[in-house]
């Protein structure tokens, strides 16, 4: 799958470490994703992909122990800094979890919270327009387009999930980052989400963890590979997946461990 | 199989047939306390629903109420003179008896049927001048030999209620000149030292008050703790010593609280004494730990996946809390408040400390005003000795435990209807 980025850097992490007390959870780790590409974050349970994952938009600020060294630049912005307004930030770097986790509202709600709490719309109708707009992108328009007043929980996990997508991109972040997105849902959920993630590419960057390797191999351009919170390898999915540098890659996408 | 395993299985199967026996058995013996309980306050209290008149006849003659003119105002029936009427009117029961020993027949009724004569009148001006059958509240010993509650077997000077007012009232009771209605006064009059005329107005009145303020200084001041130190409060040695403290409040025995109230509301504060207000901001310091545990828990209840999604979609700390958090946690919150009210208008020893254990024969109109609260009367008529305040306290009972059902229900239905499934 040939991405069509812009060959720009859009985040660039240096020589990130990230202490939970006095456990290290991330070693020196350096990566850059691509502007309007699919960035694959793979590897066992515990690596430290999630952990790299919430650095990118600060949700690792909830965790009171936890400290982040070294820096992130998200186009010129300083991420890892006192300084930095994270409202500011998640409103441009959007999230997707592993479980669904609609607000328990109705869809309509679900999806407008953003822009109301940041104030993009001015009237209802332009609010009206966010949230349809949001939800076909989602794919999720045509199923739910006559009850938007239904309670968002009460839908199929696979919807839950486009849902979640819908609210992510209502505030038209310039990142999305999904934490295994598919971990609780279905192969035909699954194989929906995959197409919209390729979708949502020609206006977002993606970064995506995922523990499904063919997953992986679908959906992203470069793939990185991390282990017992080090990045062991990190390149264009195509070499990662059939000509890995390095053994413990390898031996990793073929199933040898992990 | 062999013989070892089938032994150890047979005991496994054995263990759980005995737990389960146990649990029924507790599970029986609570439900027989509870049937007991019931059974002594309902067979003793129901009675008190049921009041006894005597009927008789009165003469509203205008001579002896000493009205002069011939088209008497409101105001003229209002000052007149109902004494020597209502007395006839008893009087006339046994024409044959004595004038000495009247007393005995005066006092088969309520101290207040001259009161009762005028209101008669009063209702209906066109009386005036007229011969009518009128139906007097009887005296609380009457009302109990009516009622079967009072031995007539023991000996006459032991009784208070004489031989000659018991054959009265027999003859009245064969005539059907007894009646026996539903008691509406018992819940539309205040305290009174006659047994006949006690209700429980004013303690009803004085409860619900006093939960009203309760709920008003309590819940406020909880909820806002609660989610200060649930959602901001930074987690160090400090915010842990303030949590076991309000634990340590919820153990505090009520009597202390009284002393507080007490020392403080009254004496450096100047509070009205006896009053709901006070009573209800000293109960509200046992219900506040009661609220914010409740609160806290709830709080802590929502899933931590809603309050990550709210964040990352760009929600301060601030609408994080008050858009998801708090609005999810209220069903619970709501319900723990209701169990920390309900737990409030059981109180009496505080109450009894801060002097709302005085008699009060008006009803409250404000928080202000002197009052009791239910728990508190059936304490002042427990200790009073007349056998028409026996049934009455068991009456007052049933009504503060209709109403503790009453909230419990409310805080089960709250809970039930909005509870969520998180899935």
């Amino acid at each position: 799958m040939r991405g069509n980025g812009t060959n720009m850097t859009k985040i660039s992490a240096k020589n990130v470490n990230v202490f939970y007390g006095s456990k290290q959870a991330l070693f020196d780790v350096s990566l850059d994703i691509m502007d309007k590409e699919v960035t694959a974050l793979i590897g066992p349970s515990g690596c430290g992909k999630s952990t790299f994952l919430r650095c990118l938009n600060r949700m690792n600020d909830v965790i009171d122990i936890c400290k982040v060294e070294g820096s992130i630049k998200m186009d010129e912005l300083e991420l890892n800094s006192r300084k930095l307004d994270v409202v500011r930030l998640r409103e441009n770097v959007g999230m997707v979890f592993q479980k669904p986790n609609p607000f328990p509202k109705t869809i309509y709600e679900n999806v407008s919270y953003g822009p109301t709490i940041h104030g993009m719309a001015q009237s209802k109708s332009e609010l009206d327009q966010i949230v349809e707009m949001s939800l076909k992108k989602a794919a999720l328009w045509e199923e739910v387009k006559d009850r938007l007043d239904e309670i968002g929980t009460g839908l199929s996990g696979g919807q839950q999930q486009r849902l979640c997508i819908a609210r992510a991109i209502s505030v038209s972040p310039e990142v999305i980052l999904m934490d295994e997105p598919c971990s609780a849902l279905d192969p035909i959920a699954t194989a929906q989400i995959e197409e919209l993630i390729d979708d949502l590419k020609k206006e977002h960057t993606i970064v995506i963890v995922t523990h499904s390797m063919s997953q992986a191999a679908r959906v992203s351009q470069k793939t990185g590979f991390f282990h017992l919170g080090k990045l062991i390898e990190f390149g264009d999915t195509e070499k990662i997946f059939k000509n890995p540098d390095n053994q413990q890659t390898q031996d990793y996408i073929t199933g040898r461990f992990g | 199989m062999n013989e070892a395993k089938r032994k150890l299985l047979n005991k496994r199967y054995r263990a759980e047939a005995n737990f389960k026996l146990f649990g029924q058995i507790a599970i029986g013996l609570a439900l027989l306390f509870l049937a007991v309980f019931m059974y002594k306050i309902f067979s003793k209290g129901y009675t008190a629903f049921q009041k006894t008149w005597i009927v008789t006849e009165v003469h509203y003659d205008k001579e002896l109420m000493l009205i002069e003119t011939d088209n008497p105002s409101l105001e003229d029936l209002e000052n007149a003179d109902y004494y020597d009427i209502a007395y006839k009117a008893m009087t006339r029961l046994d024409p044959s008896l004595p004038e000495e020993d009247d007393r005995q027949l005066i006092q088969m009724v309520a101290f207040t049927y001259e009161q009762e004569v005028k209101n008669h009148l009063l209702k209906n001006p066109s009386l005036l001048g007229k011969i009518v059958p009128i139906r007097l509240t009887a005296s609380d010993d009457l009302d109990q030999v009516h009622k079967g509650n009072y031995p007539r077997d023991i000996p006459e000077e032991d009784r208070r209620v004489n031989d000659y007012q018991l054959k009265i009232y027999d003859i009245l009771n064969e005539r059907g000149d007894i009646l026996s209605k539903f008691n509406l006064s018992f819940f539309t009059n205040p305290d009174s030292r006659e047994a006949e005329l006690a209700g429980i107005a004013s303690s009803f009145m004085g409860t619900v008050f006093s939960i009203l303020v309760c709920l008003a200084f309590s819940f406020p001041i909880a909820v806002l703790a609660a989610i200060y130190l649930e959602e901001f409060a930074p987690k160090n040695k400090f915010t842990d010593f303030i949590e076991v403290n309000i634990n340590n409040l919820a153990a505090v025995p009520s009597i202390v609280f009284g002393l507080l109230g007490l020392g403080v509301l009254l004496a450096v504060f100047n509070l009205p004494r006896s009053t709901p207000l006070v009573g209800g901001i000293t109960l509200s310091l046992m219900t506040l730990p009661t609220i914010i545990i409740a609160a806290r828990a709830s709080l802590k209840a929502v899933p931590p996946s809603i309050r990550e999604a709210a964040l990352a979609m760009g929600a301060s700390n601030m609408q994080t809390t008050m858009h998801h958090t708090v609005p999810l946690s209220m069903p619970g919150t709501l319900s723990g408040t209701i169990i920390g009210l309900a737990q409030a208008l059981g109180e009496t020893a505080p109450l009894i400390l801060i002097g709302m254990v005085a008699f009060v024969n008006t009803i409250p109109g404000t928080p202000v005003d002197p009052a009791a609260s239910l728990p508190v009367q059936i304490y002042i008529w427990s200790e009073s000795a007349e056998r028409g305040f026996v049934e009455k306290v068991s009456a007052c009972i049933m009504v503060l435990l209709g109403f503790l059902i009453l909230m419990n229900l409310a805080a089960q239905i709250i809970r039930h209807k909005f509870e969520r499934k998180w899935n």
